[in-house]
């Protein structure tokens, strides 16, 4: 390793020098969203340390800092008691730094030694003896992978190996795993555990992120927790923590007062699955045989720790993923097989959790993302009607106070709760039926919550059945008529949220059974 | 080559130079939006930095760069019949351009339009061959049809490999071009052989009346052809629900999807409309200027073509403009040759003038942002930070 390629400020006080990693009130904002707002991160030397966190939690953020590949807007990194300024990547893995991202950034077409030692190769290769030492490496913490094979030829467990490896080969002694069982099977996941075991014990230091509470407590010695972008427990050893205590921490305590709307009678069913199901984007089972009714002018809330088949659930809904075994009905009618558009046009509106990316198209007008859902009827001809279209979106944006600057300039310079206004307000507009709302107030600030709630309890009001999908634990009991938990894809259980406590949903959702 | 799709902004906040610690250093930050004013400024900027890094090179050859220059000048732009060589050029160098443009909306890569431009020519070619004896006007509206054809059919394959299996694009039309040309050269030595050429190996000539009517000095109404197309499909992506689907599916596939629409048939239409407008260009390059086909008549014009579309940042009026310079740099390059500019300077010069507006291009879309390290006298990353930005400058 070479450290003194790595700009360093400061030095250390002695007490600190038994942290591999420490990081110091993180700050790192993107337009329109805080990713970490001040979070803290301590590593002691020799242990495997969980980063838990709900999706949009800062996890990624945080260690992105870590490894050099974002410039913090704030805050300090100290590295085995040295103050560090990374400007790259490369600054981070001079200073033993070294990342296994979700996606993996290898060459298909070279060998494993080869990707092992790229960029980082002696400078004479002797390919023979460069393969021993990478399987003497790999022996060494029981990463098994064929060192002479081609990359491509490999599953996806072997090439996460070699992502290791490479760090590794680099002298990282602190190892960063971003999700790392997201794509592994329970064996390989058992292996991984294994490895990183065996690194700890050498005394090197694991950063291991995810949310998968049974996994964290068997695989893990302590544990950080963000919520929002800030750290909210950091309870040192794991010993004596169960799963309830962590989805506790997870979902947080009792926050902002969400006024519950006034009962309200609920109509016909106007959304029913039955027996949906339905494969990840890696193609395992993510949804089973999942029964949901939605009545009309009622919010049915569906929680649970992300990952366990919500998205995938709305998706479903929306159309946007093929469901394998049963059916979906809107207001009756069969749509199991129809395009988003029919869904569409027979009455559903969709909010997807990514709202920029999915709901907009980032580098389009204002106007041409307001009329995604209309554009066909504001036509002329075989022409686009200009002129009417941007009369719908400066409707649409004085009906939901959006706040903008042009009307021709980029949606992606709006900020993240004027985009969400612009998303549910153009999805509202074609009088929907049923409202289906994945993480609409993720993300946004005070205002821009307030705003999003108060429109979704105005479409229960107004008749509309509601799915409200959502990790905010207050807003679900709040908001909700009926209340779903979901666990490994599967209904884990069905809550009144009047008579509920958070205590029960937390249990049903780290998989505990609801009553 | 500027990326037609723009990455998201949390990728671009860090630098992209490594640089001695301790010194105030440049960063590359990536902008968000660029006005098209500023990239018609910076397009003048980087042709003026060529012309006078060139003025150099001539100079150190011997030669007076002023007279070259008024030669250039002069023989591209210099009065009415120096223009119709512009843009005689230019015209085929649109059509190109165009053809790569409508698969760069989408951010396809049409890297076979050379291919597809003697495919159009062969069909039209067989057309005139076997069609010679209708009138002219019909005739050649049947050749152009034919082109367009021809260009479809050597895109069919790539385009459904592409829509239906995800395979390359850039690949598949790249190799077909060697197909295409090789058929013409089979064609030239057997079945099309002209009989009257007696050892050479030729084709037929065209029959006279299959030869587009002139517009003015060496000009022909191609160039009308190429405008009426430019402003066509100017309207239709701007101005069509068809162009609106095909905007959101190149810059947005997942709420392209979400919208409803479907991805791959307009991927599919989108390259097989870019087949077909090159394949027109070989065809109006036949009629235009040829008196018969040959394996050399797309002449590097479907190349170039991608060259003009990722400097006009896939944008038809952007591809006019570059087109017409393009062309006026041709015939600039030729005409030196007379003022005993060895050949091979008209190349690196005309080259030189390319690279400095494909540069300032690229260099467009970013902003310079200087950025002073953590030293003694800034103790907080934090207090650097907000140090760290003096000011920001353009190309």
């Amino acid at each position: 390793m070479n450290k003194a390629t790595t700009p360093r400020v400061g030095s250390a006080a002695s007490s600190e020098t038994s942290l591999a990693v420490d990081l110091r009130g993180i700050r790192k904002e993107f337009p329109g969203v805080v990713a970490c707002d001040g979070a803290d991160l301590s590593v002691r030397v020799g242990t495997i340390h969980a980063l838990l966190g709900e999706n949009g939690a800062g996890k990624t953020s945080l260690v992105n800092v870590l490894g050099g590949v974002y410039l913090p807007d704030g805050g300090e990194i100290w590295v085995h008691g040295e103050q560090c300024r990374f400007h790259s990547p490369a600054d981070a893995i001079a200073a033993g730094i070294g990342m296994v991202h979700q996606e993996f950034r290898l060459v298909p077409s070279l060998t494993v030694s080869e990707n092992v030692v790229l960029g980082s190769a002696p400078r004479y290769l002797n390919m023979n003896q460069i393969v021993e030492r990478v399987s003497h490496l790999a022996a060494l913490y029981s990463l098994d992978a064929d060192p002479t094979r081609p990359v491509w030829q490999l599953s996806v467990g072997e090439r996460q190996r070699v992502e290791i490896l490479k760090a590794l080969w680099r002298d990282a002694d602190v190892l960063v795993l971003d999700e790392p069982t997201a794509v592994l099977t329970p064996a390989e996941a058992a292996d991984l555990g294994e490895t990183l075991r065996a690194m700890a014990d050498r005394g090197r230091s694991v950063i291991y992120i995810s949310h998968k509470l049974d996994e964290v407590l068997s695989v893990c010695d302590e544990v950080t927790v963000l919520r929002g972008g800030v750290t909210v427990a950091q309870p040192g050893s794991l010993a004596g923590v169960d799963r309830s205590d962590l989805a506790q921490m997870m979902v947080g305590e009792a926050a902002a007062e969400v006024p519950r709307p006034p009962d309200h009678p609920s109509g016909d069913v106007v959304l029913a699955l039955e027996g949906v199901a339905a494969l990840s984007d890696r193609g395992f089972p993510a949804l089973h045989a999942v029964d949901l009714d939605v009545r009309a002018g009622e919010i049915v809330g569906i929680a649970g720790v992300s990952g366990n088949g919500q998205r995938e659930l709305a998706e479903a809904i929306a159309g946007l993923r093929a469901t394998t075994e049963g059916t979906v009905r809107l207001a009756g009618a069969d749509i199991t097989g129809a395009s988003p558009r029919v869904r569409s046009r027979s009455g559903l509106a969709y909010v997807p959790e990514d709202r920029l990316g999915v709901g907009l198209a980032p580098h389009m007008s204002v106007v041409d993302n307001a009329v995604v859902r209309s554009y066909l009827s504001l036509r002329r001809g075989a022409m686009l009607d200009l002129k009417r279209c941007e009369e719908f979106c400066k409707g649409l944006v004085e009906r939901f106070g959006v706040q903008v600057g042009r009307l021709h300039e980029n949606v992606s310079a709006l900020s993240g709760g004027n985009l969400q206004r612009l998303l549910l307000g153009r999805e509202l507009t074609g009088e929907p039926r049923v409202l289906v709302a994945a993480q609409p107030t993720r993300g946004l600030d005070v205002a821009g919550i307030a705003a999003v709630q108060e429109q979704i309890v105005a479409q229960r009001s107004a008749g509309v059945g509601v799915l409200l999908i959502s990790e905010d634990l207050d807003e679900l009991l709040a908001l909700s008529d009926r209340l779903v938990v979901m666990y490994e894809g599967r209904i884990a259980a069905r809550l009144d949220p009047s008579q509920t406590t958070r205590g029960e949903v937390g249990a049903a959702m780290a998989g505990g059974g609801g009553s | 080559m500027t990326d037609p799709t723009h990455a998201p902004l949390h990728t671009v906040a860090r630098g992209r130079a490594r640089w001695h610690h301790g010194v105030i250093r440049p960063v590359l930050q990536r902008r968000t939006n660029v006005a098209p004013a500023a990239q018609a400024i910076a397009f003048v900027i980087g042709i003026a930095a060529a012309l006078i890094a060139g003025a150099l090179l001539l100079w150190a050859a011997g030669n007076d760069p002023g007279a070259v220059y008024g030669r250039m000048i002069d023989s591209s732009l210099g009065g009415a019949n120096s223009i119709s060589r512009t843009l005689l050029r230019a015209t085929p160098l649109a059509l190109a351009g165009l053809a790569v443009a409508v698969a760069g909306s989408m951010g396809l890569w049409n890297i076979g339009a050379e291919g597809q431009m003697m495919a159009g020519a062969t069909v039209a070619a067989g057309v005139a061959m076997t069609a010679g004896d209708l009138p002219g006007p019909v005739l050649i509206l049947l050749m152009i049809g034919a082109g367009a054809a021809g260009g479809v059919i050597l895109m069919l394959g790539p385009a459904l490999a592409r829509a239906y299996l995800g395979v390359s694009e850039i690949i598949t039309t790249l190799m077909l071009v060697e197909v295409s040309i090789r058929i013409v050269e089979w064609l030239e030595t057997g079945p099309w052989k002209d009989p009257e050429s007696r050892g050479f190996a030729l084709i037929e000539p065209l029959p006279d009346h299959a030869s587009l009517p002139g517009l003015f000095g060496r000009a022909h109404i191609g160039v009308l052809i190429a405008i009426a197309l430019l402003v066509a499909f100017w309207l239709a992506v701007s101005r069509t629900a068809w162009g609106y689907e095909l905007r959101m599916a190149g810059s947005s596939p997942a709420t392209a999807r979400y919208a409803g629409i479907s991805l791959q048939r307009k991927v599919l239409t989108a390259l097989l409309l870019s087949g077909a407008l090159a394949g027109l260009a070989g065809a109006v390059e036949l009629t235009g200027t040829a008196t018969r086909l040959d394996p050399g008549l797309s002449n590097g014009y479907g190349f170039a073509g991608i060259i003009v579309a990722a400097l006009a940042l896939m944008r038809p009026s952007g591809v006019a403009v570059v087109a017409f310079v393009f062309g006026a740099v041709q015939v600039g390059g030729q005409s030196i040759q007379t003022l005993g500019v060895t050949s091979s300077i008209a190349t690196i010069l005309q080259a030189m003038i390319l690279i400095a507006a494909l540069v300032a291009a690229v260099l467009l879309n970013y902003r310079i942002r200087w950025v002073r390290p953590v030293g003694s006298d800034t103790e907080l990353p934090e207090a650097a930070d907000a140090a760290a930005t003096t000011g920001a400058a353009g190309v």
